[in-house]
């Protein structure tokens, strides 16, 4: 098994959160405000109630197996066969989910910053930097995530503050957006939004203990959606439901509106720069707990060989998509609307199946 | 090689990867022309006539300020370039062939839009501004009288050096007098598209300087307070010909009509977007004189809005401080004897005219550019419900009604003025009394 380390509360929390908000920053605020209108502030809230409820599965799950991790409870609940299978479709799905996000990065900078820079010169420093990350282990990416947790979320609450003259919360009205019972729907659909919560309990032995990780879990989870809401209550006090539904990027456009006189304003740098680092920071950690899947499936003590490999798919999982519309339309639905099948139905499932076949794990006093 | 060794060389090969990736995007200041200023008026041999006003990077171009080579286009600084193009973006690549750098829009400070194109629909061409990412939010937007093209050629900067500061300046002096809207890119394209208002612009025009009349010197001048004055009319001669004043009603894509520079200063107090500006009136007691007092805000407007029996009924609630600027009677309308009168006769005024401009805009052009519509909005669950009623369509059925409260604050540097004596003099004390 891979040595991963030991760190503290606030590293994990740090990764947690940024791994959880970095969507913010490109299409799933457009994509949320096309679905639910001006009700999209608190449909994001529904989706996190939606989460929640199923951190508390996952925290029943980790409590019933207290010694073990996610993946080595899937092998223990359904056998080795199919635990390295479910390991194996984790991993998968992983490396699916670095690409697209490295390719969204792109995408998205390419639209705003870098017009004329190739995808693939975008995507291979960003990659050289992940392989690095993942090489130092994830006990250095974490403790980076501490660092530069202050500055990214400084740095978003300075564009919140700082775009304050351009709200008028007359907008966010009607309430209802399109109707309640679409709000709920889309909000429990979108569930998958918050379901990187999952990796958490796949790091859980790097953690100080199952309270240590029910105090992260529910931590960055209402932080992760209280920022979600508090963002596309911003978007829409500025842009309204019509102009909030076609940004690629409303938190961008929201740094490009701020303008106090005309000596400060074009402030949208300093998003850029916590664009970069929170997209390294996300794009690193899940790259890393895909290496780690694929370990643990083929009983790879040192994941380090595997780097330049799995650099490679994550590479060529980033140009699956032929264009834009690919990327919002096929791919980010996957991601954030289906990929709760992936990340919150197996391990119900399993916790469900440990419940029926009476199986925990062992104690710390020693009891099976 | 050590464990660390290895780490750092990677980390120096990350660190350099990433200052490649600026390399294709990189552009150095010079190698760009900056585009200050952007006029789009009808072709004649293409659909499209693009005007462009760029920066020379020169102290003091050519023709020097004021002055310009007509050949070349100098005009103050800038060069003004036209061309004719199939879409206004196309239009940049072809001015690219004939100016020595790439032309940019990242600067472009205004947009000025022939009144011809704006009666006719902008929305197809604010649309590729709204998708291109040279173009900054914060860009003005103006309709002008007349051809945009000879509009720019008049935008000269004739204080200072910088054109470009020139260009903001303008815009930040309707926070000194209200006579016209500051409206930006962003906004105007959110207002186009918005199921809660209609746009408006800046109205503009080019002064030729003939609107002074000499006269006769024995006639007496009349005393007008309130002429309504469109831009290009106004009389003066001297500086920049081209001036702002007024605003333009849109009706989604379309302008519709305009509000002359008074209805505008009621306009941006109904919006909470008026700063200050200075109001000249006749003194009753001496219809002769005048007195000016200097209006802001004294808290942002309050909206209300219900539907009664289908009909929205619409409160809008103005708080005005006044600063007394002059009395030239030197009557002390200030004291306690007398303020509430003086105040009473402003608030009908400010009431008055707000109720006549929203009628303006109800009746004439039915254009809710107030954006009473947002407030209406929280009468509706859904948003289904709010663009199936289509408000806008339903602005001139609304039933608006205005409320001004004024407070004169202020009096200047004299609180109760001593009158001017004179061997008349006693009627300048009874006037006081």
């Amino acid at each position: 098994m891979i040595k991963e380390g030991h760190f503290g509360f606030m590293e994990a929390f740090s990764v947690m959160a940024i791994v959880l908000v970095t969507k913010i920053f490109y299409g799933s605020p457009m994509a949320l405000i096309k679905y639910l209108g001006t009700a999209a502030w608190y449909g994001t809230l529904i989706s996190l109630v939606g989460a929640l409820v199923f951190f508390t599965l996952l925290y029943l799950l980790m409590k019933r197996f207290p010694q073990e991790d996610l993946f080595q409870i899937f092998e223990t609940v359904t056998g080795k066969i199919i635990g390295k299978a479910l390991i194996l479709t984790f991993g998968v799905f992983l490396i699916y989910k670095a690409g697209i996000n490295l390719r969204e990065f792109t995408a998205v900078l390419k639209v705003y910053s870098m017009p004329f820079t190739p995808p693939s010169m975008i995507m291979l420093p960003f990659l050289i930097v992940v392989a690095v990350m993942a090489y130092v282990g994830l006990e250095g990416i974490v403790r980076v995530a501490h660092i530069f947790f202050y500055l990214v979320f400084g740095a978003l609450v300075l564009i919140i503050l700082l775009a304050i003259p351009s709200y008028d919360f007359n907008y966010l009205q009607p309430i209802l957006g399109y109707g309640l019972g679409k709000t709920v729907q889309t909000g429990l659909i979108r569930v998958a939004a918050y379901d990187e919560i999952v990796l958490l309990a796949i790091i859980i032995r790097s953690l100080q203990g199952l309270q240590v990780f029910k105090k992260i879990g529910y931590l960055t989870l209402i932080l992760g959606g209280l920022t979600f809401s508090v963002c596309l209550i911003c978007i829409l006090a500025a842009f309204q439901y019509t102009v909030g539904g076609e940004h690629l990027s409303g938190m961008y456009q929201l740094s490009r509106a701020i303008y106090f006189t005309r000596f400060f304003q074009r402030i949208e740098s300093i998003f850029l720069f916590v664009w970069v680092i929170s997209s390294v920071i996300t794009v690193s950690f899940i790259f890393y707990i895909s290496l780690n899947a694929y370990s643990r499936v083929f009983n790879i003590s040192n994941h380090r060989p595997l780097i330049l490999p799995f650099i490679f798919l994550t590479f060529m999982a980033a140009f699956i998509p032929n264009n834009f519309a690919e990327i919002m339309e096929i791919h980010l639905r996957v991601l954030r609307e289906f990929s709760s099948v992936i990340f919150i139905f197996i391990p119900v499932m399993v916790l469900g199946l440990a419940l029926l076949r009476g199986k925990k794990g062992v104690e710390t006093s020693g009891k099976a | 090689m050590g464990k660390l060794k290895k780490i750092t060389t990677l980390m120096a090969i990350c660190l350099i990867c990433l200052g490649l990736t600026g390399c294709y995007d990189a552009i150095e200041i010079d190698e760009e022309v900056y585009t200050l200023a952007i006029g789009v008026d009808k072709g004649v041999n293409n659909v499209i006539r693009v005007t462009f006003q760029y920066a020379t990077y020169k102290e003091d171009s050519g023709g020097g300020m004021g002055g310009g080579d007509e050949e070349s286009g100098e005009v103050s600084g800038t060069i003004v370039s036209t061309v004719e193009a199939a879409s206004l973006l196309e239009a940049i690549n072809i001015m690219n062939s004939a100016v020595n750098r790439q032309v940019s829009l990242m600067h472009a400070k205004m947009l000025v839009l022939s009144e011809d194109f704006a009666r006719e629909g902008v929305g197809k061409y604010i649309e590729p501004l709204t998708r291109f990412r040279e173009v900054r939010e914060l860009m003005r937007i103006v309709v002008c009288k007349g051809k945009a093209q000879d509009f720019i050629k008049e935008n000269k900067a004739l204080i200072g050096s910088n054109p470009s500061k020139a260009l903001e300046l303008m815009f930040e002096q309707s926070k000194n007098s209200g006579y016209f809207p500051d409206v930006i890119f962003a906004d105007f394209y959110v207002d186009l598209l918005t199921p809660y208002g209609q746009p408006v612009a800046a109205y503009a025009g080019v002064n030729d300087f003939k609107q002074l009349d000499e006269g006769s010197e024995n006639e007496e001048p009349p005393l007008k307070t309130e002429a309504d004055i469109e831009p290009g009319d106004i009389p003066r001669t001297g500086g920049a010909k081209r001036e702002i004043f007024g605003l333009v009603v849109f009706d989604g894509d379309r302008m519709v009509g305009t509000l002359s520079q008074y209805e505008t200063r009621f306009f941006l107090m109904g919006i909470g977007e008026f700063q200050r500006g200075f109001f000249t009136f006749i003194d009753e007691n001496e219809p002769e004189l005048i007195y000016v007092i200097e209006v802001q805000l004294g808290r942002k407007p309050s909206i209300s809005a219900r539907m009664e029996n289908e009909v929205p009924v619409i409160g809008l609630k103005l708080k005005l401080d006044i600063d007394i600027i002059s009395i030239q009677s030197r009557r002390h309308y200030e004291n306690l004897d007398n303020i509430d009168e003086f105040e009473s006769k402003l608030q009908a005024y400010f009431e008055q005219g707000i109720k006549d401009t929203i009628k303006k805009t109800q009746e004439e052009y039915n254009a809710d550019i107030f954006h009473f519509g947002k407030k209406v909005a929280g009468n509706f669950k859904t948003i289904q419900e709010l663009e199936d009623y289509n408000w806008i369509g339903h602005y001139q059925e609304a039933e608006i009604n205005v409320s001004v409260s004024v407070d004169a604050r202020r009096s200047g540097f004299i609180y109760g003025a001593t009158p001017i004596r004179s061997t008349e003099s006693k009627k300048g004390v009874e006037a006081d009394q």
